[in-house]
């Protein structure tokens, strides 16, 4: 009975803002992490354009180094004499982007990777295993490394290495949650009454993988930026003059002992973005699955 | 009860399971059926096969994708385009891509990883040189993590909701939430710069003093370690505080009397090691990719330093054949993750599904 009260549901939640909004003024277990990682993306494309930041890139010697609360530097400048909060803004700006981008194309072409191999079986399935499982089998970041290197920095060779491993991620779990779709009597039903595979797997798979897929992509965020960041502080991912949080935490690392802000500010900036995406995740995944 | 005496019959020492005692860790000695073992393990190198030559063949084409050249690179830029062919001669680069990697696929069988491009050595006993650092730190770090996991976990078990519990989810929140390059710069930050207990660089080998090997990785392992102990906790507390609700056996050794560590200790604990098995078999790529980022950190001479020199000047053969290693290292060590699961999970022992 469970399933025909879903069902029921279903059929009577009308618009997404207001699936949203009751999603959101539940238990705070949801709302807080949503707020802070509204805040994040709200300070990070909103402020740029609010109160016009100077340039993160391209500052003059003459102001390197300079202490927070400066004039017209409110957290400072690094040794390069760029705008710290600028810095953090840009950095910030490149960091979604790229983890943002990279879950997407991961839950776009991944879940319909796991959803076929999961939906058709037998020999396509074994086949696309056999190739993902390549992929799963070693250190990602060690194979992340060698292509962005092949490729190149900036932001869209970034988002490609990077999606080598997050679409195999993906079509594991869409797979696995086909596979328990995948014997369920509605889909039994939607085949005998002649719908092809490809419109089973639109209408009847899909819909019913994609709470999991959504959550799993939330908690993903957080991964792909603690990867970009890792990448970037490396110096592969983005690179040098361009900002983002881990090469901001590398270059700050040089002055650790004398300036340790250079590093803690980039550093809890990613923290806090990561724990909000993880905790927003969990949250949700605890609410989905309880129903 | 009936499934374990009927099997233990089979089982030489395990027979001496007495009636009706739930099995736990220590109270048999596992033995392995050896068909279902070598069968298990002739079918995981069967499936390896193609796996380690499609990861193989995969790094090759990316490392033939790489724009740039790598004897220019090795020459410097000002180098004449003639030194270049000629290097390029020299190093085999000028054949085509599909020739050098049957080549190399050919020496692989006779355990000929090559020649590095750029300082000549054999790459295989280069990585042999740097592979015992990373092995340690990897060892430490899942040592490390599972045991705090599951000390963390069982306080959180015994009393799901109070003090110890919330303790231990915020820090396995806070464990998975941070990036091992910022917990390595907070821990050096701290131990090393302000309270100077250990050396933030460096490496001093277990050869030359086993107290300075341990204090030289510590804040590295901690660093590793911490993220994995992070997943791990959650698991092993979500599967404690589940059998500990829901399952009769607990009910059971609580209405025996038996106190509230002895049955999380003998009757929950050995069923949750299972899973946590599994747990840290899956998590290995991840650990394994990580020590990268900690060895360049702390500037520990293991595979992962080595890798990223090799990747910086375009050194193909040092990268194909860390990237090799490795995957056949985390290939292995899901291969002992599956018979430690087999010694653990009486069922899977004795055959039975």
């Amino acid at each position: 009975m469970a399933g025909a009260d879903a069902l029921q549901a279903g059929a009577e939640a009308p618009s997404p803002c207001r699936f949203v909004l009751a999603q959101v003024t539940g238990p705070l277990d949801v709302a807080i992490p949503a707020a802070i990682l509204l805040l994040i993306l709200v300070a990070c494309f909103g402020l740029p354009a609010a109160v016009g930041l100077p340039s993160p890139v391209g500052g003059s010697v003459l102001e390197a180094n300079l202490p927070p609360f400066s004039a017209r530097h409110l957290l400072g400048t690094d040794l390069n004499g760029n705008d710290v909060l600028s810095r953090i803004v840009h950095g910030g700006q490149a960091s979604i982007a790229i983890a943002v981008s990279v879950n997407v194309i991961g839950l776009l072409l991944g879940g319909t990777i796991g959803a076929v191999s999961g939906y058709l079986g037998r020999f396509v399935d074994a086949l696309i295993m056999r190739v993902l499982d390549v992929f799963i089998a070693f250190p990602s970041l060690v194979l992340v490394l060698a292509v962005a290197q092949g490729l190149g920095g900036g932001v869209l060779n970034t988002i490609w290495s990077l999606s080598l491993f997050s679409v195999p991620a993906f079509a594991r779990v869409a797979r696995s949650a086909t596979l328990r779709v995948r014997g369920q009597a509605f889909v039994t039903s939607a085949e005998l009454s002649g719908g092809g595979p490809s419109r089973n797997v639109l209408r009847h798979v899909a819909p019913n993988i994609a709470p999991q897929l959504i959550t799993f992509a939330l908690l993903g965020v957080g991964v792909v930026m603690v990867i970009e960041g890792g990448l970037s502080f490396l110096g592969f991912g983005i690179e040098a003059p361009r900002p983002s949080w881990g090469n901001m935490i590398a270059q700050g690392q040089q002055g650790l002992f004398t300036r340790p802000s250079l590093v803690l500010l980039p550093s809890s900036m990613l923290f806090l973005t990561v724990l909000s995406c993880n905790l927003l995740g969990e949250a949700l995944r605890r609410r989905w699955s309880a129903r | 009860m009936t499934g374990i005496r009927a099997g233990s019959n089979r089982g030489g020492r395990g027979d001496r399971t007495q009636d009706g005692r739930v099995w736990t860790l220590w109270s048999t000695r596992p033995r392995l059926p050896h068909c279902v073992a070598v069968s298990l393990v002739l079918r995981r190198l069967a499936t390896a096969v193609p796996v380690i030559l499609g990861v193989s063949l995969l790094t090759f084409w990316i490392l033939n994708l790489m724009p740039g050249n790598t004897a220019l690179s090795l020459l410097g830029a000002d180098a004449t385009a003639a030194q270049v062919a000629q290097l390029e001669a020299e190093l085999g680069l000028d054949r085509p891509a599909i020739e050098r990697y049957l080549e190399w696929l050919g020496g692989l069988f006779k355990g000929d990883l090559g020649r590095s491009l750029a300082s000549g050595q054999p790459v295989s006993s280069m990585i042999a040189e740097r592979s015992a650092v990373t092995l340690e730190l990897v060892m430490l770090a899942v040592v490390l993590s599972t045991t705090l996991a599951v000390g963390m976990a069982l306080l959180a078990a015994r009393r799901p909701g109070k003090t110890a519990d919330r303790v231990g989810a915020v820090m396995g929140m806070i464990g998975i939430s941070t990036p091992s390059y910022v917990l390595a710069i907070v821990l050096v930050l701290a131990f090393a710069v302000n309270a100077r207990l250990f050396p933030s660089i460096g490496f001093v080998p277990i050869e030359e003093s086993a107290l300075g090997n341990l204090r030289s990785l510590t804040l590295p392992t901690i660093a590793l370690a911490m993220p994995y102990f992070g997943v791990c906790s959650r698991f092993v507390r979500g599967d404690l505080v589940e059998q500990m609700e829901s399952y009769g056996y607990i009910t059971t050794a609580r209405a025996k009397g038996l106190g509230s560590w002895n049955v999380l200790l003998r009757h929950a604990l050995p069923n949750s090691l299972v899973g946590l098995v599994t747990v840290i078999g899956l998590n290995l790529g991840p650990l394994i990719g990580g020590t990268v980022i900690v060895e360049q950190i702390f500037a520990l001479p293991g595979l992962g330093s080595l890798l990223l020199q090799a990747v910086n000047v375009r050194d193909a053969a040092v990268v194909q054949g860390i990237v090799l290693v490795m995957a056949v290292v985390t290939l292995l060590a899901t291969l002992c993750v599956d018979l430690l699961y087999m010694l653990l999970d009486p069922r899977i022992r004795y055959g039975r599904r």
